[in-house]
């Protein structure tokens, strides 16, 4: 079921009222047993793999941990233990990745379990903090079950690690004044925007090869605005669920497109993939290699956004979409110094710098995800080369692209659009948080009850004017 | 004694850091962490820790890397391991 789905929320409001009842210390038990539920609409098949590998996960880290921390010899075989586990886990999640594509020998096509990619990089991550004595080895079962499995962030993250969720239980606040909200601007970043701006995406990419000039621009400068909106949405309402339950998941976007280099954009773009690949490939890669100087530095870039990529799926788009990043990413490396030396002594350029810098990084991005949502490497290659024809026909060319199409669901996510971007600068929902923390308790007890209303009026709005074209989230396939 | 060789070890870290990160007034504190510093990046990071390998002659391993929370940790892990040292 999905999250914009009527039995998702029929599910979502039934396991509150339950959660909230049961005792605090039941509460990681009822997240568990919620998680499956909720998995097991899915594929019950995937639950029953889901919880091997959690198994397999929570007893080897231990029993490794335990050969680690004694004598000598078992030290070793400890550490062995370490690697063989995470060995598993990347081999399940590269068989599944791949079969997925039917490209295992003997097997047939299967379907991708949901959010493999997400909770196999949560339990990667476990073992990895436990070999570097980040974190000890967790004792109870249920809990950390909860953590791989727990259903708000399932479907499409953010990857939480380990410590900063076991941290959190039992729940014992339930923020549903913090929740409620950060869902609805999920809702509405989807459904509104999304959504309203796929259409001409879904459009211009399906007919790339009968369309030229302003109509493929059109489509690939707003697929990075529709991707966004979607992907940052989920992300919302997967940390809404998440402070319902009591549990603040980590933020996954923070303004991407005021980023003025890759470099800064991928800091802000889904954080917590970036992140997790930050600590346990880039940085053990470039210490590894760290006396190689910029052989070292190309080498681990290389190889981070080739996995950012291919953590998508195998597919030769997706490869193409890191490479693509990772030669923007190694050009800033190896001129880092240089621009900053050069804005250091021109800083009245700096501002200057800075934009030029945004709008480059929005052109330069949105070329790379032209690879990554073409259907195949050569229908994007196609369509970078052709969108230079017929620019002196540009207005005709958009008419006809807008006719297509129609006008009005364009107009709507273009400014939802821009409402998510001025929402988002300017934070109104926090200065009014602190403006009415000083109304008296009888004033701000029918202001929340006023502002709780009125949020389930438009989650219910969003939802209805969505009824019966549920269109899946883009990220709840990896 | 102890608090001399920490002194000792921050001055010279102070100066290893101004030198890759290009910054010539940074001053360090304990609870200093990269997002605080413009320019302190993943990529940065790397090349102070090799600055500060050769600069005290010692070798980090990734686990104790991986571990470290602030410039505080840092300055600790230096000082343990140049203990031998002195």
């Amino acid at each position: 079921m999905s999250y914009t789905s009527l039995r998702f929320i029929v599910f979502a409001a039934l396991a509150l009222v339950l959660y909230r009842l049961c005792p605090a210390r039941w509460r990681a038990a009822v997240l568990l047993l919620l998680s499956y539920i909720f998995y097991c609409t899915w594929s019950v098949e995937a639950a029953a793999w889901l919880l091997g590998a959690t198994l397999v996960t929570f007893f080897g880290a231990r029993l490794a941990a335990k050969s680690k921390s004694s004598e000598p010899e078992s030290s070793e075989r400890g550490k062995w233990l370490f690697v063989v586990l995470v060995a598993l886990l990347t081999g399940y999640l590269v068989f599944f990745k791949l079969a997925a594509i039917a490209a295992v020998p003997g097997v047939e096509r299967i379907a991708l379990p949901l959010g493999l990619s997400y909770y196999t990089f949560k339990l990667i991550s476990y073992v990895l903090d436990c070999y570097w004595g980040k974190i000890e080895p967790e004792t109870r079962i249920v809990p950390f079950a909860s953590y791989v499995a727990f259903f708000p962030q399932l479907m499409g993250g953010p990857i939480q690690r380990a410590e900063s969720y076991l941290a959190q239980l039992p729940p014992l606040r339930l923020s549903i004044g913090e929740g409620l909200p950060r869902i609805v601007w999920g809702l509405f970043k989807k459904i509104a925007v999304a959504d309203q701006l796929g259409l001409t995406v879904s459009y211009v990419y399906s007919n790339a090869r009968s369309l030229h000039g302003a109509q493929l621009l059109a489509g690939f400068v707003l697929f990075p605005l529709q991707l966004y909106a979607d992907f940052s949405g989920l992300s919302d309402i997967a940390i809404g669920l998440g402070l319902l339950f009591g549990i603040r998941g980590p933020e996954n976007f923070n303004r991407p497109f005021t980023a003025s280099t890759i470099t800064e954009f991928w800091r802000r773009w889904h954080m917590t993939l970036t992140g997790w690949l930050g600590d346990y490939v880039f940085t053990p890669l470039r210490m590894a290699t760290r006396n190689a100087g910029t052989a070292s530095v190309v080498f681990s870039i290389t190889v981070n956004t080739v996995a950012i990529g291919l953590w998508h799926g195998f597919t030769w788009g997706f490869l193409a979409f890191g490479l693509a990043h990772s030669v923007y990413l190694v050009t800033e490396a190896l001129t880092s110094r240089l621009r900053a030396r050069f804005f250091r002594k021109n800083p009245n350029l700096d501002g200057w710098g800075s934009r030029l810098g945004s709008v480059m990084v929005f052109f330069l991005a949105m070329i790379a995800f032209v690879f990554f949502r073409a259907a195949n490497v050569s229908d994007a290659a196609w369509g970078l080369v052709h969108v230079w024809d017929g620019l002196s026909s540009f207005s005709t060319d958009l008419g006809v692209l807008i006719a297509a199409v129609s006008l009005r669901p364009l107009v709507i996510g273009l400014i939802g659009f821009a409402v998510i971007e001025v929402g988002e600068r300017f934070r109104p929902d926090v200065w009014m948080r602190r403006y009415f923390a000083t109304w008296p308790g009888w004033a701000q007890q029918m202001f929340g009850a006023t502002t709780m209303t009125l949020l389930v009026a438009a989650a219910y709005l969003l939802l209805m004017s969505n009824a019966g074209q549920d269109r899946p989230f883009i990220y709840e396939v990896f | 004694m102890q608090a001399d060789r920490r002194e000792e070890t921050i001055l010279k870290l102070t100066e290893i850091f101004r030198d890759v990160l290009d910054h010539p007034d940074l001053v360090l504190s304990n609870d200093l962490t990269a997002d605080q510093v413009d320019g302190w990046d993943s990529l940065s990071h790397i090349d102070l820790l090799v600055a500060i390998e050769r600069a005290f002659k010692i070798k980090f391993a990734t686990r104790e890397v991986a571990s470290l929370k602030n410039v505080g940790a840092l300055i600790d892990l230096v000082v343990a391991k140049t203990e031998g040292a002195h």
